[in-house]
């Protein structure tokens, strides 16, 4: 049976919006590392954007940004901390916009972290932008008013399918919009710490997860949609998983 | 031996790994690639980490992470690499890391020239990146300095945990010279009580990020403009040469100082009293250096490899406009001693109007 107790990890609320996956994602990550055992050598790499509530939240040491530079920080720190459980919990913007080549290097590279991205679709904490990554095709954004169209904008990616063209350990996409979905999620993202803590290489978890505030929708309209269109475009599923010994 | 020949890149990196550097980021750029390449020659033999980053901005992210993890580390670059640097300076300055980062300045805006330059200077010297934040920048004039000062850097970073800049620019990186390198130290990454990935430290855990986050505006700002106002009084370092006498005095730092010690030389043995201030720090300014001007000095002169008058702004506010200053400006060429007497000459013969801004 699942517990329901909250993680002690977990210090303080976190300031995200009614509705945000990121409180989920920040909750399957501290259940993660305290399953695994491992609360008390952790450092968290947050986004300078929603994820930055999980810097205070989380009773790990942590530091944050450059936006979209998460995976180069904590590159800096595996290397220095190589006994140190090192994750990165950040937006689709920083991980696959402004800091793709960031993102890419670190898989190239194969650096023994785990990276959380959270494909929201939007630029959140900005208000609410187009994301060129994961915008779906006739989405209403605040700089895509009239819906995104491919023919200025470009078609969304599946970075999990670019991503898996490298020699990384694991790549998988959950969703949050419903139990089984945040059951799935959070095997995926232990699965992301165990590799790391077996030396595995890179392991990268994107999650679908809804933006209610900045969707202008209810959060059951927006979990709605990311099960009948943005799954449609993101499947869920495990995309790469090189295994290896333990 | 107790003198080796090496580049000044080289002597560059290998002090840095005398001093405990233990991890280097960086990417290709002429003048300075051979700090990178002797790194990836030589970190792991220290047991650090060498990282050829896949652009500056990434380079300089895994400084900030490796530096908050509490290693002595280092990045460098030139002109437009520098400009990417500055990202990652800003970062560092907002939570008062500690790390050393090298500027060989090239000549030039935009692309520019490969060649040298010293035209990053107030790139350098006016804080780094956005918002309001000060670095040590030291200007080596030698292959010899360049160790000494790149060693002594580590210290000060961690001193003030603050960025210390070592500006030096294509000539004096490329040139081989004697060099005295210095004793090879440890450094130990729990010895700071800041640090993130330390699990042996108990509670509260440690964020890294802006420092008014972690202590409050006003006890960050309290911080900050005390430790700025201790760094500019006590880090001034400056050489003079025959200005007792003198009826001129040069003003220049790195390669354009060493000529004006040759022109002083020359320019004396022709009967005109030359003499001159070496900035070693160009931040702090050696505002000291100015306080007491020689009875019957005609003014200062600023020489650079710059199209404006960068340094000669600084030593406008270092005089408070008390003498003239005039400015020799060489661009992409290096001056030679002959240029700098003629354009002395010009001075006193009235040629030549001292500078008001540029």
């Amino acid at each position: 049976m699942p517990s329901y107790k909250k993680p002690e990890s977990i210090l303080q609320p976190a300031g995200y919006c009614g509705g945000c996956g990121h409180g989920i994602i920040q909750r399957l990550i501290a259940e993660c590392l305290e399953e695994l055992g491992v609360t008390n050598n952790v450092v968290n790499v947050v986004d300078i954007a929603c994820a930055y509530w999980s810097l205070d939240a989380l009773n790990f040491d942590a530091i944050a940004g450059p936006h979209g530079r998460c995976a180069s920080v904590a590159t800096g720190v595996k290397k220095v901390r190589p006994d140190s459980t090192v994750y990165v919990h950040a937006g689709d913007g920083c991980s696959y916009v402004i800091g793709l080549a960031e993102t890419c290097y670190t898989a190239i590279r194969d650096v023994p972290i785990t990276m959380v991205v959270v494909n929201n679709g939007i630029f959140g904490m900005t208000g609410g932008q187009m994301n060129l990554a994961t915008t779906l095709i006739g989405d209403k954004t605040l700089s895509s008013r009239s819906g995104r169209k491919r023919e200025t904008s470009g078609h969304p990616v599946d970075m999990l399918k670019a991503l898996s063209s490298f020699d990384i350990a694991f790549a998988a996409r959950g969703a949050l919009y419903d139990a089984k979905h945040i059951e799935q999620t959070k095997q995926y993202i232990k699965k992301g710490f165990e590799n790391q803590l077996a030396s595995r290489g890179f392991s990268i978890i994107e999650v679908l997860s809804p933006c209610p505030t900045n969707w202008k929708m209810t959060p059951e309209a927006a979990m709605e949609k990311i099960k009948t269109e943005n799954e449609a475009v993101f499947p869920v599923g495990v995309y790469t998983d090189r295994g290896g010994a333990e | 031996m107790d003198y080796v020949l090496m580049k000044g890149n080289e002597a560059i990196a290998e002090a840095a790994l005398r001093a405990g550097c233990r991890f280097y980021a960086g990417y290709p750029i002429t003048p300075q690639s051979e700090i990178l390449e002797y790194m990836s020659a030589n970190m792991e033999k220290h047991g650090g980490v060498f990282i050829q980053g896949e652009n500056e901005i990434a380079s300089m992210s895994m400084l900030w992470g490796a530096a908050a993890a509490g290693a002595r580390c280092m990045s460098s670059s030139s002109g437009p690499g520098f400009d990417l640097k500055q990202e990652g300076i800003s970062y560092l300055s907002s939570y008062n890391l500690p790390a050393v980062i090298v500027c060989a300045m090239r000549y030039g805006t935009g692309d520019g020239e490969i060649t040298a330059g010293q035209d990053s200077y107030w790139e350098a010297v006016r804080g780094g990146g956005h918002g309001d934040s000060r670095q040590i920048v030291l200007a080596p004039a030698s292959v010899d300095e360049c160790a000494a000062l790149t060693y002594e850097a580590f210290d000060l970073a961690e001193k003030y945990r603050n960025v210390v800049l070592i500006l030096t620019d294509g000539a004096i990186s490329q040139m081989i010279e004697k060099c005295h390198l210095p004793q090879a130290r440890e450094h130990d990454i729990n010895q700071f009580d800041w640090t993130i990935g330390n699990h042996k430290k108990d509670d509260p855990k440690n964020k890294v990020t802006n420092l008014d986050r972690t202590i409050g505006y006003e006890a960050a700002e309290r911080y900050l403009r005390n430790k700025f106002k201790t760094m500019h009084d006590q880090e001034q370092r400056w050489e003079e040469f025959m200005t007792d006498d003198a009826e001129l005095i040069l003003v220049a730092y790195g390669i354009s100082s060493r000529v004006c010690k040759s022109a002083v030389r020359q320019a004396r043995s022709e009967g005109l009293r030359l003499g001159l201030i070496r900035p070693i720090s160009v931040w702090p300014y050696p505002e000291k250096a100015f306080a007491h001007a020689p009875e019957g000095l005609k003014g200062y002169v600023s020489v650079e490899m710059s199209l404006s008058a960068q340094m000669g702004q600084d030593i406008l506010l270092a005089t408070r406009f008390r003498k003239p200053v005039y400015a020799c400006l060489t661009t992409l060429n290096l001056p030679t001693a002959e240029g700098i007497i003629d354009y002395c000459r010009g001075i006193i013969a009235g040629a030549h109007q001292p500078m008001e801004v540029l």
